[in-house]
């Protein structure tokens, strides 16, 4: 019998966002434009222009051994390629941020291929080819898993996902990588590692706070949806925690 | 060990971390209520340098990171002020600081809480630092293992704000 993939459990509007992020039938709307070379520039793993350093010789070039699984797996660009491997971190505020690490790993697995993701409570990095890092990396930043103000490139010192906001309604950041400008657009003025830019890059506008809630896809029970208000999350929920503290008794059958 | 005696202690923690020249502003009308003896300035910490990964050791160009000017004496500040706690002559006071950040913070909200939030008697780390007869001043002000003094402060009326 041919199984639908359900995604996740809940029938808020937190749970319907997790699921639409993961679905990999459903498009993620673009809602800001960054060009490559910006995204090269907030990566920070080389200058814009330069070519793809590598870490082995393109696959083509190389005798490969006669193996089922590379005949069924094809490679990506990137490893065809014989590019490095290389991340980026994203950091995303408790207050409502579109994205939260562990959603962020599940989508990246169910729509990215070749790809490492390591998960932690405030940050989440994924590791993989140079170029499709970059291809990966555009898809992230400029769809709406992305708010300029509530997530952040953070290749290190990532603390603030868990913090009061700023003044300015931005996530706290000890190394100031980006800001909000007069303008009222966000710019980063360092890479990912706080190395600082040689120009700005706009990364747009911050969203509202009603469009925040709407994109959600963390409970909060101040500034957004409340777990307890989606009894169905909740049946699923106390389902694994009773059957993994079961099963940590090992129980026998018969 | 000789009785210290104690005073009221209240905390302001406003809703979104304060910026430099909110965090002036704020001190500015604080430090000249008078009853204020003590203010503690709390929050997250931004380092003069990247302190982790490839860019570590590189200076950090941060703008929250300044100096400020309170009733004339400037000092470095180097947190993104989180919450703010006062030791105050009597509980009236409390009161009327208060109705200040009632009056100070109009774009998002704050809460002011009684309570104990800084430390009165000297401990192992301060007697280790400070000796057996500390200046009850400092104790519960400044980190005993950071290599600078509280910074003192003087009101055109003569009585002494301590931050």
């Amino acid at each position: 019998m041919a199984r639908k993939p359900q995604f996740g459990p809940g029938t808020s509007v937190v749970a319907e966002n997790r699921r639409r992020q993961m679905d990999p039938s459903r498009r993620l709307s673009v809602i800001r434009n960054v060009t490559e070379e910006d995204i090269v520039l907030l990566l920070g793993h080389r200058a814009p222009g330069s070519a793809y350093p590598i870490a082995h010789p393109p696959l083509a070039e190389q005798q490969e051994p006669d193996c089922p699984m590379r005949r069924l797996v094809s490679p990506t660009e990137g490893a065809k390629a014989g590019d490095r491997v290389r991340y980026i971190q994203f950091a995303d505020s408790m207050f409502n941020a579109p994205c939260q690490p562990y959603q962020r790993t599940y989508v990246e697995m169910y729509r990215f291929r070749g790809i490492d993701p390591g998960t932690l409570s405030g940050r989440q990095i994924v590791e993989c080819r140079e170029r499709d890092l970059e291809k990966y990396s555009k898809e992230l930043i400029e769809t709406d898993l992305f708010d300029p103000a509530r997530s952040g490139l953070r290749g290190a010192t990532v603390h603030g996902h868990s913090l009061r906001l700023s003044e300015d309604g931005m996530m706290f950041d000890a190394l100031q990588r980006c800001i909000l400008d007069r303008d009222g657009i966000v710019k980063y003025v360092k890479d990912q590692v706080g190395v600082p830019l040689d120009r700005h890059v706009s990364v747009g506008k911050p969203m509202d706070e009603d469009w925040l809630k709407q994109k959600s896809t963390i409970f909060h029970s101040l500034v957004g949806t409340p777990l307890r208000n989606d009894p169905e999350y909740i049946e699923y929920l106390q389902r694994i925690h009773s059957l993994r503290t079961k099963y940590g008794f090992l129980p026998r059958e018969g | 060990m000789a009785d210290v005696p104690e005073f009221p202690q209240c905390r302001i923690v406003p809703m979104r971390l304060l910026g430099a020249d909110t965090t002036r502003r704020l001190l500015d009308r604080l430090a000249t209520v008078h009853g204020v003896r003590r203010i503690l300035l709390n929050g997250q910490n931004l380092p003069s340098t990247v302190p982790y990964g490839p860019s570590r050791g590189l200076a950090n160009v941060h703008p929250q990171r300044k100096k400020i000017r309170v009733l004339g004496t400037e000092f470095d500040l180097r947190v993104q002020v989180g919450s703010l706690v006062l030791e105050v002559e009597d509980k009236s006071i409390i009161d009327e600081v208060r109705s200040l950040c009632e009056d100070f913070f109009t774009d998002f909200s704050c809460y002011v809480q009684e309570g104990r939030f800084m430390k009165t008697r000297p401990s192992l780390t301060d007697y280790a630092r400070y000796g057996p007869l500390p200046d009850p001043a400092v104790i519960g002000l400044s980190d005993p293992n950071r290599k600078e003094d509280p910074v003192f402060l003087t009101e055109p009326t003569g009585c002494r704000g301590d931050l």
